[in-house]
């Protein structure tokens, strides 16, 4: 019943999480309709609306919201475990997300049939890298949200977002070889949400490697998973600990 | 009496509770000390009010014992276990000053969803939401969503979500907030019973004329520490006595009242203090033996607000 309760909510929790969901569907049907000869551009729009974007939107307040308002006050006098808060809610929106992208799976595939627009041979591999991506995504921005207040974390991550990418892309142009440029460039690849990882995956380049399946490698495609999943548990990990030791207070913001 | 020194189970323990905030100001730390060393134990079945001026650390006190915060110094014990704790958290019920909830959520999914957090089953938590449903005369507005909520209505709501694990130790910060006056006699009437089935019960309150009605347990809190407990307070004044004489007030006075005793003389009026009921036929029976022609005597009791109003002046 908990379980069910604390996932349910994060769907109800606010109006505009169905306008999210819609609008998000609106986008991808005039993207594949729109970059139609060139598929690969329109799963990177995929990846990075439904991947990044998409967990950012769903979550943007998820604890913040609570504790600005001081609902918090009444969750955390109940008797469970705080972490069970952030476990159903990051599995709560992961549910979502899997509904989400089967949905716009369906959506693509009606558009491909009626009109022949647009190549869905990889439509699958790219639909499973956006869920893996809105995971890591969602974990993070939640755990944020455990200690920014209202829907800050959406903010944040979007600003660090674009101060890494261009501080990479500034270091790698300017000084390609430097050891500050590389440190970056793995914190990046390894460290955040591994875009750059699971749009290989999804594209098939690691067809060069053992045990291949189709276009792509079985092995590797295990690794990126596995890689994904453990980004996922640790940035889940540090919101648990934070919101089991933090300090609530309740007054109305 | 907070000091529960009697056989009765304490419920609630607090030891030389200390609470400071850590502020950065302006790259400076700057401590705010909230609670200063307080002690206190609160029996089963017994009403407590908590009460002081702005910023005493009412509130704070609250949060420590609800385990919402955590003391600097010190302990909060709830049922026998650390106030943060799980088991500690299965006999607490918590009310905020301003509740907030889910606003597309009705009030039955509310309670619903925190009968759920509980760990209730479902037919507990309906027939949880049933009985508390009409003890709160909630039934109006139960399929309501909670975004059109009074004040009044969401202070039910949150009354009803403390009481949904009939809790051992209720904390309630200003629940007679927005309540219309039939609700603030059923809050009362409610307080009562659940005191008469053993639970504690700490209100944090302003209503003081509201917190008198229930009980005469209270803790007087100012800048942080503890000035008085409900014992302290009655023991201060019981209140005073008006004798209106036909003349001569300030000779009788001066001849017959210890000056600690008088708080003012006119030629037609004396206004004593008195401590214990007892003291009343004495005084005016020496005042009559002292030739006094008193034409009338009025004992006026010294209510909580009196009271604090006292401990505040004495204070500031």
């Amino acid at each position: 019943m908990r379980a069910y309760e604390l996932m349910k909510e994060t769907f109800f929790r606010k109006m505009y999480i169905y306008i999210v969901h819609l609008s998000w569907f609106a986008v991808y049907g005039l993207f594949f309709v729109l970059l139609e000869p060139e598929e690969e551009d329109f799963y990177q729009i995929l990846l990075f609306w439904g991947g990044f974007i998409l967990p950012l939107a769903l979550s943007a307040g998820i604890f913040g919201d609570d504790i600005s308002s001081g609902r918090v006050c009444i969750l955390a006098t109940k008797p469970f475990w705080l972490g069970e808060l952030y476990i159903y809610r990051i599995l709560g929106l992961s549910v979502q997300a899997a509904v989400h992208f089967i949905l716009a799976g369906c959506l693509l595939l009606i558009i491909h049939l009626f009109t022949g627009i647009g190549n869905i041979e990889d439509l699958g591999s790219w639909l499973f890298s956006c869920w893996l991506l809105f995971n890591a995504w969602a974990a993070l921005s939640t755990s944020l949200s455990v200690v920014v207040k209202r829907a800050y974390n959406f903010i944040f991550l979007l600003a660090a977002v674009l101060f890494f990418f261009f501080l990479n892309g500034i270091l790698g142009w300017m000084s390609p070889d430097d050891t500050m440029t590389k440190v970056i460039d793995a914190f990046v690849k390894y460290v955040c949400p591994p875009f750059e990882m699971l749009t290989k995956m999804a594209k098939g380049e690691y067809a060069k490697y053992s045990l291949i399946v189709g276009k792509y490698s079985a092995i590797k495609a295990i690794a990126c998973v596995t890689h994904t999943f453990v980004l996922t548990v640790f940035y889940g990990i540090l919101g648990v600990l934070v919101l089991s030791r933090r300090q609530f207070t309740c007054s109305q913001e | 009496m907070i000091r529960n020194d009697n056989k009765q189970t304490t419920v609630v323990e607090c030891e030389q509770l200390t609470k400071v905030y850590r502020k950065l100001l302006a790259g400076r730390s700057k401590d705010v000390c909230a609670l200063q060393s307080i002690s206190l134990s609160v029996a089963e079945g017994q009403i407590v009010g908590l009460i002081g001026p702005n910023g005493a650390g009412k509130s704070t006190l609250l949060n420590l014992m609800a385990g919402l915060i955590f003391p600097t110094e010190g302990r909060v014990s709830v049922c026998g276990h650390p106030a943060r704790s799980i088991k500690a958290r299965s006999g607490l019920g918590y009310m905020p000053e301003h509740p907030a909830f889910l606003g597309r959520y009705s009030a039955w999914a509310t309670l619903r969803y925190h009968g759920a957090l509980l760990g209730l089953s479902r037919h507990a938590i309906s027939t949880q939401i049933d009985k508390l449903t009409e003890q709160l005369q909630m039934d109006e507005y139960i399929d309501r969503p909670c975004s059109d909520f009074s004040q009044g209505m969401k202070q039910r709501l949150a009354l009803a979500i403390a009481l949904m694990n009939d809790p051992r130790f209720l904390l309630l910060d200003e629940p007679s907030n927005g309540l219309d006056p039939i609700g603030i006699i059923q809050l009362r009437d409610l307080l009562k019973k659940l005191r008469d089935k053993g639970t504690s019960i700490v209100i944090s309150s302003h209503r003081l004329g509201e917190l008198e009605k229930l009980t005469n347990d209270y803790i007087f809190l100012y800048r942080g520490q503890v000035v008085s407990f409900g014992d302290k307070i009655a023991a201060g004044h019981l209140g005073r006595l008006r004798v209106e004489l036909v003349s001569n007030g300030n000779q009788i006075a001066k001849k017959l009242l210890p000056p600690a005793k008088l708080i003012s003389s006119t030629e037609t009026e004396l206004v004593i203090a008195v401590g214990d009921d007892d003291e009343v036929p004495d005084i005016v029976s020496s005042l009559a033996k002292g030739d006094a022609r008193i034409t009338s005597v009025l004992l006026q009791r010294e209510d909580i607000e009196d009271v604090f109003l006292r401990l505040y002046n004495e204070r500031n």
